[in-house]
């Protein structure tokens, strides 16, 4: 059987959440929107159910751990389009092993999930440093970004809280995804109008920046292939200072 | 002098200091406070050299009363000087802060009029910062040799991390090299910052206990300038880690800036992989278990330029070897040559679900590639041969001709020995 959800995490939990109740294995649990799909054999259109889902996430909770939970949500965040069975069978593996499943990295399942969440968790790590903002016009700062994952809601928490008293958006460009930072909370929106123009000073602190970028590097230690391990080409669009 | 050129005379003169750590230190921000602290730190930028930029690294001045013969700042040297103002700086500093370019500042200076007019500019200038500015994210400051303590008391209370610069091992390359700079006024502020940090850490019942330094004290020596040899400096570094609780020693392959009798030869090229084998043992000391006599001795002064110095450990005491994954208690497994202290833990949670086979390690991302040769899992050795130090060498050692020998280390080499640290 083949669960087809609306794409959200709560639509893979109530998927979790059907399968137990069903006593059935499905084979696959993806996101899909067609729905003569749900008329053809070996399809279960899964619905959003709310109450489903907040079952299985106090579940995995109590019965795991909040650790094992925060993993599958990062998971979640990677948009690979095996995570939603990788999801099922780790909490029906947790289930039995209780929070020693996290480190039952032997198991492939188990082992997807943990690299997944990793994965996630390293990219928004490097966002943390690597997001640059754009003084505007209006005073707010913007920062636009095409990350592979969809971390925008990992990262907003600490720019709220480190840059407390200016007015920012991160816009993740790659799935149009906007959160909005008025001084006081965020939001988050889609849809929005591209930015207006810069700020009038902002031409000149870029410069400093890119300068000081070339002045810091040592000349005889000149390491491009480290530079990109850690600070990948696909990143540098961007970058000030890796424009020219 | 345009504030553009300013900042590219001063960081160019900064660029030596190998450290740009924002790590250790957790503060968050206060009402109508801008920046905090993330504990782990954080890398905004790499430069072309591949180190991380997390911080402003910057000097507020490269004017020096000092000859040091070794430093590019020296003032017998015909340079451009250049200095900031202490409002230049907190607005630099801001700027680039709120576009999140860096994590904070590390401000130097090289030694203007005395080392406590010096001291008492950077004091200036981060009491401005954190005060007029509200500046609340990380700062690391040096201590300038010399300096009153009370000068590098009031810096402490502002600052997240100190560091007073050994530059070399010994007195005698000191005297060499830095004949205005002695080892009493390099140690006397280490010493005391190391004992106000001891103190700021003691639990306080009664009254919030004043914050000094919280990311601790680092230093760094350079490599390669004296014929100092690595037993020389690893011994010091450990010395350096258990008397003053240093958090970090960084070390500086020698980059020939100028021309001396006493100094190796302008067209030297700067020892970057006696640099990273230093590290690499740096590390050894701080993670896994290793003591420095244990690496290297008078007889065997110096890291095996072509070997990751656990190997070199692990081939002179095969006969603790092979160590079977499933049952060597963790400070075993963190002596395999390959076996990193994340790979041990994850080894030790792991196996108590179940027996661990040579392809679960596989699957766990155990690197096996050196590990293979000094493990057995479930008894079973998978190094086709013998356990025999002339068989392994060749097998373990780096090639002469490959890219890490020519000094391109890639991230892979540099695990667990990044400048992040």
């Amino acid at each position: 059987m083949i669960y087809i959800t609306d794409g959200s995490f709560e639509g893979i939990l109530t998927s979790v959440f059907e399968a137990f109740r069903n006593r059935e294995e499905p084979e696959d649990i993806k996101p899909g929107v067609d729905v003569q799909l749900s008329f053809l054999s070996g399809i279960r259109e899964i619905v959003t159910d709310p109450e489903k889902s907040e079952r299985v996430w106090r579940g995995v909770q109590t019965k795991i751990s909040q650790r094992a939970l925060e993993d599958l949500y990062r998971a979640y965040l990677s948009g690979h389009p095996k995570v939603g069975l990788y999801i099922y069978r780790y909490i029906k593996i947790g289930l039995k092993l209780g929070d020693r499943v996290e480190n039952y990295l032997q198991h492939p399942d188990v082992r997807a999930i943990h690299d997944l969440s990793q994965k996630v968790a390293n990219e928004a790590h490097r966002f943390l440093g690597l997001l640059r903002f754009r003084k505007l016009k209006n005073g707010i700062y913007y920062a636009c970004y095409e990350p592979d994952n969809n971390i925008t809601m990992l990262l907003t928490d600490h720019f709220a809280k480190r840059l407390s008293d200016q007015p920012w958006i991160i816009h993740d460009r790659k799935r149009d995804i906007f959160a909005l930072y008025n001084g006081e909370e965020v939001v988050f929106t889609s849809g929005l109008p591209g930015p207006v123009r810069p700020a009038s000073e902002e031409e000149f602190y870029e410069e400093l920046w890119k300068r000081y970028f070339e002045s810091i590097a040592i000349e005889s230690r000149r390491n491009p292939r480290l530079q990109k391990s850690y600070m990948p080409r696909r990143y540098w669009k961007y970058l000030p200072e890796k424009q020219l | 002098m345009r504030l553009l050129e300013k900042l590219q005379i001063l960081a160019a003169s900064a660029k030596y200091d190998a450290s740009c750590s924002s790590s250790g230190s957790g503060r968050s921000n206060r009402p109508g406070g801008v920046g905090n602290a993330f504990l782990p730190g954080i890398c905004h930028s790499w430069s072309d050299d591949g180190r991380c930029i997390s911080l402003l690294k910057i000097l507020f001045t490269n004017a020096c009363i000092y000859d040091c013969k070794y430093c590019i700042n020296r003032r017998s040297n015909d340079i451009k000087r250049a200095s900031f103002t202490p409002e230049e700086l907190c607005e630099l500093t801001m700027q680039f802060y709120r576009r999140n370019y860096i994590e904070g500042l590390f401000l130097s200076s090289a030694v203007m009029k005395s080392p406590d007019y010096t001291m008492e500019l950077l004091v200036r200038t981060l009491k401005k910062l954190r005060n007029e500015y509200r500046f609340n994210g990380y700062i690391h400051v040096k201590g300038i040799p010399g300096a009153d303590v009370r000068l590098v008391h009031e810096a402490g209370l502002l600052a997240d991390r100190i560091s007073v610069n050994i530059e070399l091992p010994t007195r005698n390359s000191l005297m060499l090299l830095a004949p205005q700079k002695d080892p009493v006024s390099i140690f006397g502020p280490m010493h005391y910052v190391s004992e106000r940090i001891m103190e700021a850490r003691e639990p306080v019942l009664y009254r919030a206990g004043q914050n000094f330094a919280p990311a601790g004290q680092s230093t760094q020596m350079i490599v390669g300038a004296t014929p100092d040899s690595d037993y020389t400096i690893l011994s010091l570094a450990e010395r350096l880690y258990s008397r003053y609780r240093l958090k970090r020693v960084y070390y500086s392959a020698y980059v020939p800036v100028n021309v001396d009798e006493n100094l190796p030869a302008i067209s030297t090229a700067p020892p970057l992989m006696r640099e990273h084998r230093i590290y690499q043992a740096d590390w050894l000391l701080r993670f896994y278990g290793f003591s420095a006599a244990e690496l290297l001795d008078e007889a065997h002064p110096n890291l095996d330029i072509r070997l990751d110095p656990k190997c070199d450990w692990a081939l002179r005491h095969l006969d603790l070897f092979p160590v079977e994954i499933n049952r060597a208690p963790l400070e075993m497994l963190l002596r395999v040559p390959g076996i990193g202290y994340k790979m041990a833990a994850r080894i030790v949670r792991a196996r108590r679900i179940g027996p661990l086979s040579f392809e679960d390690l596989k699957r766990m991302r155990v690197v096996l590639k050196r590990a293979r040769y000094f493990i057995t899992c479930s008894g079973k050795y998978y190094g086709d041969g013998e356990l025999d130090a002339g068989r392994l060498y060749p097998l373990l050692a780096e090639k002469a001709d490959s890219g890490v020998m020519a000094g391109q280390i890639s991230m892979f080499d540099m695990a667990g020995t990044s400048w992040r640290g």
